[in-house]
C-alpha cells in the first residue's frame, strides 16, 4: 500500500511524460521474451522488468528497489512469555540519477518508504534491551529517507542533504549486518541513549553529511542532524508521535547531533593503484573510529530535578536533565582466512565497541562481535554462517541508583548489571532475489536482570529464541 | 642587487649539479609502461538503453563518421536484456565525447532470421571505415548456455539497421573482441568462436578444446554490405567451458600487432598466446605460441594494444587491467581500474571490454555490474 502511494507521487510526471514511448517498448519487449518466467531462478529480481516498468523508470534515470521481509520469532523459555509472533517490512526506494534524468552530473535524489507490520516480538515476549529483530518496529506506513546528494571532484567528495537515517552510513559493519538482532545493525548504545534511538531505522531526520576520500584507503564522514526525530520528551518519544507516524516530521526545534567517522580500508585496492605482483597480499579489513556529540539535555541516571537521589523515597522520580551528551566508538571488520585469493569461502571477524558518560545514559558501554563464514558449503557461494555476541552494560549511575534502592528496601529489588546475547544464524541465498535465514538467539540476564513482572520474586529468566526471516527483492 | 647576483651563481651551479645528479640517480622514474601514465578514471555514464538492456561487453571506438555515428564515438554492446539474462541483449549504444551524451545506435530483433538461436550481443564488435558495424551474437533463451544457439555475425548499416547476417559452420558463438585490418574496400576480420559443442553449465560442464580464431576476408562493394570472400581458421583447440555465472569462458581478447602477430587471451588456460602471420597464414596455428601465463593474469578477457605495442588485458577474476610486453613475453604490472568491494576479489566479474582512445593516451572500459562506461586517461 505504501509502495503504491510513494511510487505514484514523485514519479507521476515522469511516467506520464514517458508513457507513450514506454508502451511501444513494453510491447516489443514482451513480444521478444518468450515467457515472463524465463530465467526466473537466475535473475536478480523476482518480477524482472515488471512488464517494462523498470526499464521505463530507467529511461528517466530512476532505479526502483522493492524488498519485502517477513519473519517469525518464537521464545521457548524465559522472558515475559513463551510463544511466537510475526512481523514484516516492505521497503520501497526510488533513486534518481540526475545525469541520466536531466544531464546534471554527479547528483542523486533518493526517496524511500516503509510499511511496517506485525507485533514487536521483543516488546511482548522478551522484555530485553537488545531486541531480537532489526526490522520489528511500531506498525505504520511511513516516508523514510528523502535526500539529495552531489558528488564532486571525480567522486572523491560528496555532500548529502535532507531527511537521513544514520544507520545507513555510520557505525556500519559488514560482518555484523548478516545477523538479525537489532543491535547488530544500529547498536545498543545510541539506541538506548539518544532520543527515540536517534535518526536510525525506522526513523530519520533532517541534516547534512559530508564525505571525503583524501586517499584511496581513507574515508572521512561528518554530519550534523536534528537529534530527535519524533521531537518528544526523552521518556515519551514514540515512533508514532504526531506526524512521525507517517514520516512527515521535519522539525528542527530539538538538539543538534554532530557525528564524524574515519574509515580505513586495509589491504583493499584503491582505484588507480598499481600492482607489480610482488607486494604481499594481506587479507582485507575495514577499521572505523567515530564520535558523536548531542547538544540536547539528557536524563540523569542518579538525581532528580530537585537534586534528590532517584533512589530517595522522597524523589519526584523526574530525573534532572543534564546538558549535552557524547560517545566514542570503534568498528573493525577483518577477514582472517580464505583458502585462495579468489575463493568465495572466507572467515571474517568483526567487533563494534562504544562508550558514553554513565551519569546521563542508561547504557554506558556496548559491544557486539562475531565471526562469519561465507560459502560454508560446496555450491553455496553466497550463503553465510555466523556466530555473534552482544553485550550492553547498564551505566555506572544506573547501577549505583539500583544499589541505593536495593539498600533502602532491604534488597528486594535487583541491581541491574548487563545483558548478553549470542546469535547463531545462517543466511541462505536461495535465488538471487530470495534469502531465507533461520536464526537462534539466547539472551542472558534480559534487560540486565530486571524483575520478572509475572513473578516479582525473581529476575526475568534467560531466553531461547528461534526465528526465520525471508527477504524477497521484487 | 649585485651581491644577490654574486650569490646566485654558486646557487645555480649547485642546483644544476643537484638536477644532474637527480637525473642520473632516477632511472626508476623511467616509465615502465603505459598504465602508470593514467591519471584518472572518469565515469562517463550509464550504458542502459531505452529497452533496459544491461551488462555492457563490447567497446569499440568509431574510426569514421557515418550515419548516426560520429568519428571517435564509443560504441557499447549489451549482452543482457532488461531481466539481466545473459545472451539476450540486443542493443548497441554510443557515447559521444564531444557532447558527453549517450544515444542508441541499434536495437536488433531478438529473433533475427539468419542468426541461429537469436541475438545476444557479446564482445565481438567492430566498425569499419566504410561505416558498417559488425557485431557478434552468442545467444541464449534463458540466460544460460543450456538454451544457446550458434549465433552469427550481424552486419549493421550506419543507421543501426540490420543489413546482413553471417553464419555457417565456422561460426559458433562469436565471443571475443575482434581485430581488424581495414583497407576501406576490403577488410580482414579476426574473431574467436567459443560455442562448438558447448552444453549447459554445471559442475560437470566439460572443458572443450574446440574454440577457434577465424579470419574472414571481406569485400565491401560501394554502398553494399560486406561480403565474405574467404574464411580461414587460423587458431584452434582453445579451451571453452559453459559457466553458470559468466555464461561461458573461452578465448576472448584479440589484438593484432604491426608485425602481423595476433595475440589471443586464452582465458581457460589463463595465458596469452601468439599466432604468427595471422593475416597471411593458410593453416591453423593451433593455440599459438604461449607468450605469458598466470602471474597477474586472472582469466584474461578483452585486450587492446597501446601505441608502444604493449598489450592491455582485462582480468575477469579481479578488477585489474594487466599490461604486458608481448615481444619480451613479460608482464609489466597491473592497475586496479575497478576496486568494487561488492565482489570477491574486488571487481571480479565486473570488467569485460576495452578500447584505446583515438589519441592513444587512454582507454575506455565498462563495468558491467553497474552498467557504466568509464574513461581512464
Amino acid at each position: 500500500m505504501t509502495a503504491t502511494r510513494i511510487l505514484t507521487l514523485p514519479t507521476l510526471a515522469i511516467l506520464l511524460a514517458t508513457a507513450p514511448h514506454a508502451l511501444v517498448h513494453a510491447q516489443s519487449q514482451t513480444a521478444a521474451d518468450s515467457d515472463v518466467f524465463t530465467g526466473i531462478w537466475r535473475r536478480p529480481n523476482l518480477l524482472g522488468d515488471i512488464g517494462g516498468l523498470r526499464s521505463m523508470l530507467g529511461r528517466a534515470g530512476v532505479t526502483m528497489t522493492l524488498t519485502d521481509q517477513n519473519e517469525v520469532f518464537g521464545n521457548t523459555t524465559g522472558g515475559l512469555k513463551q510463544g511466537a509472533t510475526y512481523d514484516g517490512l516492505t521497503t520501497l526506494t526510488l533513486q534518481l540519477d540526475t545525469q541520466k534524468a536531466f544531464g546534471w552530473e554527479g547528483g542523486t535524489f533518493n526517496i524511500s518508504g516503509l510499511q511496517i507490520r506485525g507485533r514487536n516480538f521483543s516488546q511482548y515476549y522478551l522484555g530485553n534491551l537488545q531486541t531480537a529483530s532489526g526490522i520489528a518496529a511500531s506498525p505504520t506506513t511511513r516516508l523514510w529517507e528523502i535526500w539529495v546528494q552531489q558528488a564532486l571532484l571525480d567522486g572523491k567528495f560528496d555532500v548529502k542533504l535532507g531527511q537521513q537515517s544514520l544507520d545507513q552510513e555510520f557505525m556500519t559493519s559488514t560482518g555484523s549486518a548478516v545477523f538479525l538482532n537489532t543491535m547488530m545493525g544500529w547498536p545498543m548504545l545510541p539506541s538506548a541513549d539518544l532520543y527515540a534511538g536517534g535518526p536510525a531505522y525506522p526513523l530519520s531526520s533532517l541534516g547534512v553529511r559530508f564525505r571525503g576520500q583524501p586517499t584511496g584507503n581513507l574515508t572521512l564522514l561528518a554530519g550534523v542532524f536534528q537529534d530527535n526525530p519524533p521531537g518528544g520528551p526523552f521518556n515519551d518519544d514514540s515512533q508514532l508521535r504526531g506526524s512521525t507516524r507517517w514520516g512527515g516530521n521535519f522539525n528542527l526545534r530539538t538538539g543538534a547531533l554532530f557525528i564524524a567517522e574515519a574509515q580505513y580500508a586495509l589491504n583493499q585496492p584503491a582505484a588507480g593503484e598499481m600492482d607489480d605482483g610482488t607486494s604481499p597480499k594481506g587479507l582485507p579489513g575495514t577499521y572505523k573510529l567515530g564520535a558523536w556529540f548531542d547538544t540536547a539535555s539528557f536524563p540523569s541516571q542518579s538525581i532528580d530535578s530537585t537534586g534528590l537521589s532517584l533512589a530517595d523515597p522522597a524523589s519526584s522520580g523526574n530525573p534532572k536533565m543534564l546538558r549535552r551528551n557524547a560517545s566514542l566508538y570503534a568498528v573493525a571488520d577483518q577477514m582472517i582466512w580464505r583458502p585462495t585469493e579468489d575463493s568465495p569461502r572466507a572467515v571474517s571477524v568483526f567487533a563494534r565497541l562504544m562508550g558514553a558518560p554513565g551519569d546521563r545514559n542508561l547504557i554506558d558501554f556496548s559491544v557486539n562481535a562475531g565471526i562469519t563464514l561465507k560459502a560454508p558449503l560446496p555450491g553455496r557461494d553466497d550463503d553465510t554462517l555466523g556466530l555473534g555476541y552482544g553485550y550492553a552494560r547498564l551505566s555506572s549511575s544506573t547501577r549505583a541508583t539500583d544499589q541505593a534502592v536495593a539498600l533502602a528496601n532491604g534488597g528486594t529489588t535487583p541491581v541491574r548489571s548487563g545483558e548478553h546475547f549470542i546469535e547463531l544464524t545462517y543466511q541462505a541465498q536461495v535465488t538471487p532475489w530470495l534469502q531465507l535465514q533461520p536464526d537462534f538467539q539466547y539472551v542472558f540476564a534480559p534487560a540486565g536482570g530486571v524483575v520478572d513482572p509475572n513473578n516479582p520474586t525473581r529476575r526475568l529468566r534467560d531466553e531461547a529464541i528461534f526465528g526465520l526471516r525471508s527477504t524477497v527483492t521484487f | 642587487m649585485t651581491s644577490a647576483i654574486k650569490l646566485s651563481r654558486p646557487l645555480l651551479a649547485t642546483l644544476a649539479m643537484a638536477l644532474a645528479l637527480g637525473t642520473q640517480s632516477a632511472p626508476a622514474a623511467e616509465p615502465k609502461g603505459f598504465l602508470e601514465s593514467i591519471k584518472r578514471h572518469a565515469v562517463l555514464g550509464s550504458t542502459v538503453p531505452d529497452n533496459g538492456d544491461q551488462n555492457p561487453y563490447a567497446v569499440v571506438v568509431a574510426p569514421v563518421s557515418a550515419g548516426l555515428i560520429q568519428k571517435d564515438d564509443v560504441l557499447v554492446g549489451n549482452f543482457n536484456n532488461a531481466n539481466n539474462l545473459q545472451g539476450t541483449g540486443s542493443t548497441i549504444v554510443f557515447y559521444r565525447p564531444t557532447t558527453k551524451k549517450f544515444g542508441q545506435f541499434a536495437q536488433i530483433p531478438r529473433d533475427l532470421a539468419g542468426c541461429p538461436g537469436g541475438v545476444g550481443l557479446g564482445t565481438a564488435m567492430i566498425m569499419l571505415k566504410s561505416g558498417w558495424v559488425i557485431v557478434g551474437s552468442a545467444p541464449s533463451k534463458d540466460g544460460t548456455t543450456a538454451t544457446r544457439g550458434d549465433g552469427c555475425l550481424i552486419v549493421l548499416d550506419s543507421q543501426g539497421k540490420v543489413a546482413a547476417t553471417l553464419a555457417g559452420a565456422n561460426i559458433s558463438m562469436p565471443w571475443g573482441n575482434m581485430a581488424v585490418i581495414d583497407e576501406g574496400a576490403t577488410a580482414t576480420l579476426f574473431v574467436s568462436n567459443a560455442g562448438f559443442d558447448l552444453g549447459p553449465p554445471g559442475e560437470d560442464a566439460p572443458m572443450l578444446a574446440k574454440a577457434t580464431v577465424l579470419r574472414l576476408r571481406l569485400e565491401i562493394p560501394q554502398g553494399k554490405p560486406p561480403v565474405v570472400t574467404n574464411q580461414t581458421v587460423i587458431g584452434s583447440g582453445f579451451g571453452a567451458q559453459a559457466d553458470a555465472d559468466v555464461f561461458l569462458v573461452g578465448p576472448t581478447g584479440l589484438a593484432l600487432a604491426k608485425d602481423g602477430t595476433l595475440y589471443v587471451s586464452d582465458s581457460t588456460a589463463n595465458r596469452i598466446t601468439a599466432i604468427p602471420e595471422a593475416a597471411t597464414r593458410t593453416t591453423s596455428a593451433g593455440t599459438g605460441r604461449e607468450i605469458t601465463r598466470d602471474g597477474l593474469l586472472k582469466r584474461p578477457l578483452a585486450m587492446a594494444m597501446t601505441p608502444a605495442g604493449h598489450l592491455l588485458a582485462i582480468n575477469g577474476l579481479n578488477g585489474q587491467v594487466v599490461e604486458l610486453d608481448p615481444a619480451q613475453g613479460k608482464q609489466i604490472y597491473a592497475r586496479w581500474i575497478d576496486p568494487n568491494k561488492a565482489q570477491t576479489p574486488p571487481g571480479s566479474g565486473d570488467l569485460f571490454g576495452i578500447a584505446m582512445t583515438p589519441d592513444g593516451r587512454g582507454f575506455y572500459f565498462v563495468e558491467d555490474e553497474v552498467n557504466m562506461l568509464v574513461l581512464a586517461q
